[in-house]
């Protein structure tokens, strides 16, 4: 899980990456993260990729009512037993 | 280098592509398709939006427009391009859209009744139906309720989607396959009328001589150089990248518009906490608008999502985000489109596209219109909250530019249909001025904002041009059957 995050980051192009990388180092470390409380639009970004991250992990999601992998595992089934591509 | 030959080489295969490669292989010409993104898997589409937004988007959904306000532009890539990852909207281009295109572009022949037989053949592959009111899920009763209660026109949206059942992860991947996207409907049928598919390509240049199309040069991933030798191009690689293809080539520039006139239909969307619970993922994410407003360029339509989808676009920071994440099993979102009179312009920087927007005033009035109306209709459904895409203490009549937090998912416009050859890229029948066997079938050609979704306007004009090329008419549906091809959402 730890890896999607970095996956999504890493397929974005170049400027973008590495500004997504800097957002999240300052956002993890409280100067960094005092820094970006002044820069409201930088803030709000940092803090949804996190948010993001957070929500992705199973555990979490499926204390808010969302069951990823069951959603996956019934569009399988759905889709053999109707021989859909 | 190897090379291959073709009656009709298409270089792309979403929405415009592979529609032409169906109809054109089914009407008996040999047909090659590049695709430059992968052939996905529907059974590695795991609901997941972070991981999916990695794999099935270009540029990991991150593709921006620099102006201001920046804008976020996720568009599909690979086998079905967009259609991959959009919500199934499907609209017919609306009357007065036509009626425009006919008055400032001199798009005469591209009337309603000219087109019917094209929208309805569209209709009848994608199995399009509306949305049943079960299906739709609470996200949408919420919105169905504050239309009713300020007596807003509104209703359910018509999808390409067959034995839907709700799973709320269209944008995602749709594990039932249920969605129509031009990957498992006209692509499959592409193919088996003997359509060469490739993915992998990145294709280099339209190779043109003598005034006329000779074929596409392309690299294969793995695979080396390949040629395509055909007297038929179609240029399907989506808004953004079609100009950069034939910019490449030294083709379209005559009028001096290929990468210009770049129309968005910019859209946010706002938040509203309920006391029911929602589950805003349950149900189809996009199954209702609210068309008030239409006529002032302002359309409300559904958006919702899994958890993680929600926590990356709710307007709040720090302990309110949280509180309000806590409690997202009531939370709903309906999303705000703006048919825009702003337009931008795309070009090659490094190999990639550097796309520019700034939003005009015109449109920034919208969006404050639009903002305020869409808090008046939660408030008319009995939000106890509601949350604006916009900086704490910002109310939707003072909004700035660059207050707002847009994202666009329709590019339009960059190789302009216009019958003049001093005004558009292309002509009504979408070959090139000046260049005979080289056509565009995308966005690219749609020579103004829409105001609904695209999909369908692509699907037909791709459809007609493939018959064009064939030489016959394109033939008349039977309607559609009345039911909608659906169960109840689970």
């Amino acid at each position: 899980m730890p890896g999607d995050l970095e996956r999504f980051i890493a397929a974005g192009p170049w400027p973008q990456r590495a500004g997504l990388r800097l957002l999240l180092a300052l956002a993890r470390r409280p100067r960094g993260a005092r820094l970006l409380s002044r820069l409201p639009p930088s803030d709000q970004l940092a803090g949804g990729l996190l948010a993001m991250k957070h929500f992705e992990d199973p555990a979490i999601a499926r204390s808010l009512g969302w069951d990823a992998d069951a959603v996956a595992a019934r569009g399988r089934a759905l889709r053999r037993e109707e021989g859909r591509p | 280098m190897s090379s291959l030959q073709a009656d009709v080489c298409i270089v792309g295969a979403g929405a415009g592509g592979a529609v032409a490669a169906a109809e054109l292989a089914e009407g008996g010409a040999k047909v090659v398709v590049l695709e430059q993104g992968p052939r996905h898997d529907a059974d590695r589409f795991s609901a997941r939006p972070v991981e999916m937004m990695a794999r099935l988007y270009r540029d990991g959904a991150q593709v921006m427009t620099l102006g201001s306000p920046p804008i976020l532009l996720p568009l599909g890539r690979g086998i079905g391009g967009t259609t991959l990852v959009n919500s199934g909207t499907c609209f017919r281009t609306p009357a007065a859209v036509l009626e425009r295109w006919q008055c400032e572009y001199g798009l005469h022949e591209l009337t309603a009744e000219a087109l019917d037989p094209c929208f309805g053949r569209v209709e009848r592959a994608l199995s399009v139906a509306e949305v049943t009111p079960e299906l739709a899920g609470a996200n949408a009763a919420v919105a169905r309720r504050g239309a009713e209660a300020l007596g807003w026109s509104h209703g359910y949206l018509r999808r390409n989607a067959r034995g839907c059942v709700g799973s709320g992860v269209c944008a995602f991947g749709c594990p039932t396959s249920a969605k129509q996207h031009t990957g498992i409907t006209y692509v499959p049928r592409a193919q088996a009328a003997g359509a060469q598919i490739l993915t992998g390509a990145d294709v280099r240049r339209v190779l043109v001589g003598g005034g006329r199309a000779r074929g596409v040069q392309a690299r294969l991933e793995g695979k080396g150089r390949v040629e395509v030798r055909a007297p038929e191009v179609i240029v399907a690689a989506g808004t953004i990248h079609t100009p950069l293809l034939l910019q490449r080539s030294g083709l379209g520039s005559g009028s001096g518009q290929l990468g210009r006139n770049l129309a968005l239909h910019p859209a946010t969307a706002a938040f509203a906490r309920m006391d029911e619970t929602v589950d805003m993922a349950r149900g189809v994410p996009q199954s209702f608008y609210v068309d008030e407003f239409a006529p002032e360029g302002i359309m409300f339509e559904g958006v919702a999502g899994p958890p993680s989808y929600a926590a990356m676009s709710l307007p709040l920071t720090g302990a309110r985000h949280a509180e309000a994440m806590a409690d997202y099993r009531r939370l709903a979102q309906f999303g705000l489109m703006v048919s825009d009179s702003s337009r931008g312009s795309v070009r090659s920087l490094g190999g990639r596209p550097l796309i520019r927007y700034e939003l005009l005033e015109a449109d920034v009035a919208r969006f404050r219109a639009g903002l305020a109306h869409m808090r008046e209709l939660f408030a008319a459904a009995g939000a106890r909250e509601v949350y604006l895409p916009l900086p704490h203490g910002v109310q939707p009549e003072r909004a700035r530019a660059k207050d707002l937090k847009l994202m666009a998912f329709h590019p339009l416009g960059t190789a302009r249909a216009d019958a003049r050859p001093t005004h558009g890229v292309v002509d009504g029948r979408l070959q090139l001025h000046g260049v005979r066997g080289v056509h565009v079938a995308d966005g690219a050609v749609v020579p103004s904002s829409l105001g609904v979704n695209p999909q369908m306007t692509i699907m037909a004009l791709a459809t007609r041009l493939a018959f064009g090329l064939l030489g016959r008419g394109v033939p008349s549906e039977p309607p559609l059957p009345a039911e909608a091809a659906a169960r109840s959402p689970v």
